[in-house]
């Protein structure tokens, strides 16, 4: 068991700054998710926490030991690659006990320990095949039972879930979640998915950029995302922004535009007026905490998108669009003129110029 | 009606071109065989009678000049001479291709166009420095050291084919293996050369192909007493009277052993595995 914490961590290729001054802090038996779109430097640090890549700057700590020059194979990780990463020559026993093989292990305990791992992830019954004839989700299964059956410290896991089908894939988040509680491995989980990131991690680390925006729970993030960035990655759909400014009329704090009017309430209007350096600023609002049928701002519906749990509509304030989440079975004509109220102390304000929160 | 003609016509006219082109060839491979297992040839090319008397050096020496050897001896040198030279070409090969595909280091594509232009350079221009070379390391007149330089021709070459082979093995899978516990040369020896396997056999088979028809080098830094079968066949030419039917007989054995090595390396050419998963 081991804490992980990167101190600073910057990798880069030439002028490409993939991880640019990267903290974190991660705890004994920890799930954490690195979360980030495509290119954010994802992969990178995890190759760098597994000694890949040797840090351009800062520091990798392993339980306060600095180990930026100690080689993956003396680290005691277990690593599942995107592509799974079997040897192909072998059968999957072989595959699973190669890393015992190579830390010559006595040969008498490999069928034990290969056993126990295999019924762990149901495929015991795979043992003599090799990895051209099983399916992803079984590669995916012996590559995860090849990365255990050594104990590791440590487990990265590089997007494992990315080509297994929709229906597996949620099978498998639950799955793998409940196998790290149990296992009580510190594991550093990387995709690309929010929804895998916000079911599975205790904590989420959100990069953009090789920059990391804002670290913490899935609550945390959902309910109070540090930038604009983090506000419109998490969460779907996606949360709604306008372009307002803020005004101050007789003591109290209003958001308006061209549409609408309202004003802020005390507890989030006294944050403001703290972090506030411009009237200029962005109001995020998610689709749920928008009601139709009541309130003063008017709109016109747009299209009604059924989706079973839920009816999406997309309503028109002008030229502003809003995606609103309203009851399943909700019944609106297009072009209609509906009502519609914000959720006051769930909306959302971003610095236009820095997009930083002003809520924090 | 017309369209059945005219596929039939193409069809014959393809066979027609194929065969004229193909034609020369055949008659010499077919003149070969009537002259190896021909006797008392009539006008010179068709035999009267088939048998193996051309074949009779089997089992006597083999005598040229006043000197003499036996076709075991030329045959067993040639084999060594050609073995050790393949082996040091895929070793080496092997060893260089990996660290050109997977290792970083200054001058490496330097290193790279060096040895195309090194691969450029015809063999014999050579010849007179690696005589001194391997004089002064005492390997001059042996057969390893000479099979050593004839091997050092086909290595500028072998060391591209062999990268491209370990280029096509993703990164994923150096990764886990060192994940798993490899240093770098467990890495090469239990899960890159299993996987390149192919390629081994592919180059294996290059590098004795050439050191099996090699005859300049094994002429020139190899004293007259010690034949291979390209330079017993050479003498035999040099000799007064030349008996072609005892020739095309030698030539025929001489043929064999890279047929059989093809044979034997055939299943190892021609399993390739398969990577599994997505961004490979
Ligand atoms: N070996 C390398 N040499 C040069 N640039 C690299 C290298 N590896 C990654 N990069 C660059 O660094 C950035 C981050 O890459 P990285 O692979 O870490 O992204 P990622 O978050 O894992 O993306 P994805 O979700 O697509 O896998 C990208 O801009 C990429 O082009
Ligand atoms: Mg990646």
């Amino acid at each position: 068991m081991m804490r992980i914490s990167l101190h600073n961590l910057s990798k880069y290729f030439g002028d490409v700054k993939a991880v640019d001054e990267l903290t974190l802090q991660i705890q004994e038996g920890e799930f954490v998710a690195l979360l980030g779109p495509s290119g954010c430097g994802k992969t990178t640090t995890l190759l760098t926490i597994a000694g890949f890549y040797r840090p351009t700057k800062g520091e990798v700590r392993f339980s306060d030991r600095v180990v930026n020059d100690l080689p993956p194979r003396e680290r005691n990780i277990g690593m599942v690659f995107q592509s799974y990463a079997l040897y192909p020559h072998m059968r999957v026993f072989d595959n699973i006990t190669f890393p015992l093989k190579i830390k010559k292990v006595p040969k008498k305990h490999w069928g034990t320990k290969a056993t126990e791992v295999a019924k762990l992830l149901e495929i015991a019954d795979l043992m003599d095949r090799v990895p051209g004839q099983l399916s992803g989700g079984q590669q995916q299964r012996v590559a995860l039972a090849r990365s255990l059956v050594k104990e590791p410290d440590l487990l990265l896991l590089d997007e494992p879930l990315s080509n297994l089908d929709a229906k597996l894939r949620i099978t498998m988040r639950a799955e793998l979640k409940r196998l790290q509680k149990d296992l009580g491995i510190t594991t550093i989980f990387v995709t690309h998915d929010q929804v895998e990131a916000m079911t599975m991690a205790d904590r989420i680390a959100l990069l953009e950029g090789g920059r990391l925006q804002q670290v913490g729970s899935p609550e945390e993030l959902y309910d109070l995302p540090a930038t604009l960035f983090v506000a419109g990655f998490i969460g779907t759909p996606p949360m709604n922004f306008v372009e307002v400014s803020l005004e101050e009329v007789e003591g109290r704090l209003f958001v308006t535009t061209e549409h609408f009017r309202f004003p802020l309430s005390n507890g989030i209007a006294q944050k403001v007026h703290r972090m506030a350096t411009s009237r200029e600023v962005v109001l995020g609002v998610r689709p749920e905490d928008i009601t139709i049928g009541q309130g003063k701002i008017e709109g016109e519906v747009y299209v009604v998108e059924p989706l079973g749990r839920d009816t999406l509509v997309t309503l028109r304030i002008g030229a502003l669009g809003f995606k609103v989440l309203a009851p399943p079975r909700f019944r609106v004509a297009i072009g209609e003129r509906v009502q519609l109220a914000f959720s006051m102390e769930r909306i959302q304000l971003f610095d236009k110029a820095t997009e930083r929160s002003l809520l924090l | 009606m017309w369209a059945r003609a005219r596929q039939w016509w193409n069809k014959v006219a393809s066979y027609l071109v194929l065969g004229a082109v193909a034609a020369p060839f055949l008659t010499m491979y077919v003149s070969f065989f009537l002259r190896a297992f021909g006797k008392r040839m009539y006008l010179g090319v068709v035999p009267k009678e088939f048998g193996f008397a051309n074949f009779q050096f089997l089992w006597r020496p083999i005598a040229w000049g006043l000197e003499q050897t036996t076709v075991w001896t030329a045959l067993g040198n040639t084999v060594f001479f050609a073995v050790t030279s393949a082996l040091a070409v895929t070793i080496i090969c092997m060893l260089a291709g990996y660290a050109l595909s997977r290792i970083e280091f200054r001058g490496k594509n330097f290193f790279l166009v060096l040895q195309l232009f090194l691969h450029a350079v015809p063999g014999q221009i050579l010849l007179i420095a690696i005589f001194f070379l391997l004089f002064y390391i005492k390997l001059l007149h042996k057969i390893p050291g000479v099979a050593l330089a004839r091997a050092s021709l086909e290595i500028p070459l072998g060391i591209w084919m062999a990268k491209g082979f370990f280029d096509g093995i993703p990164w994923d899978v150096e990764r886990s293996a060192m994940i798993d516990g490899c240093t770098r040369f467990q890495v090469w020896y239990r899960v890159f050369l299993p996987l390149v396997k192919p390629g081994i056999a592919a180059v294996f088979i290059w590098g004795f192909l050439f050191a099996w028809h090699d005859f300049i080098y094994v002429y020139t830094l190899l004293p007259g007493t010690i034949k291979l079968m390209s330079t017993l066949i050479q003498s035999l030419l040099a000799t007064e009277v030349i008996d072609y039917g005892y020739l095309a007989a030698l030539s025929l054995i001489y043929m064999i052993p890279p047929l059989l090595l093809f044979v034997f390396l055939q299943r190892a050419l021609l399993r390739v595995p398969v990577f599994g998963g997505k961004g490979v």
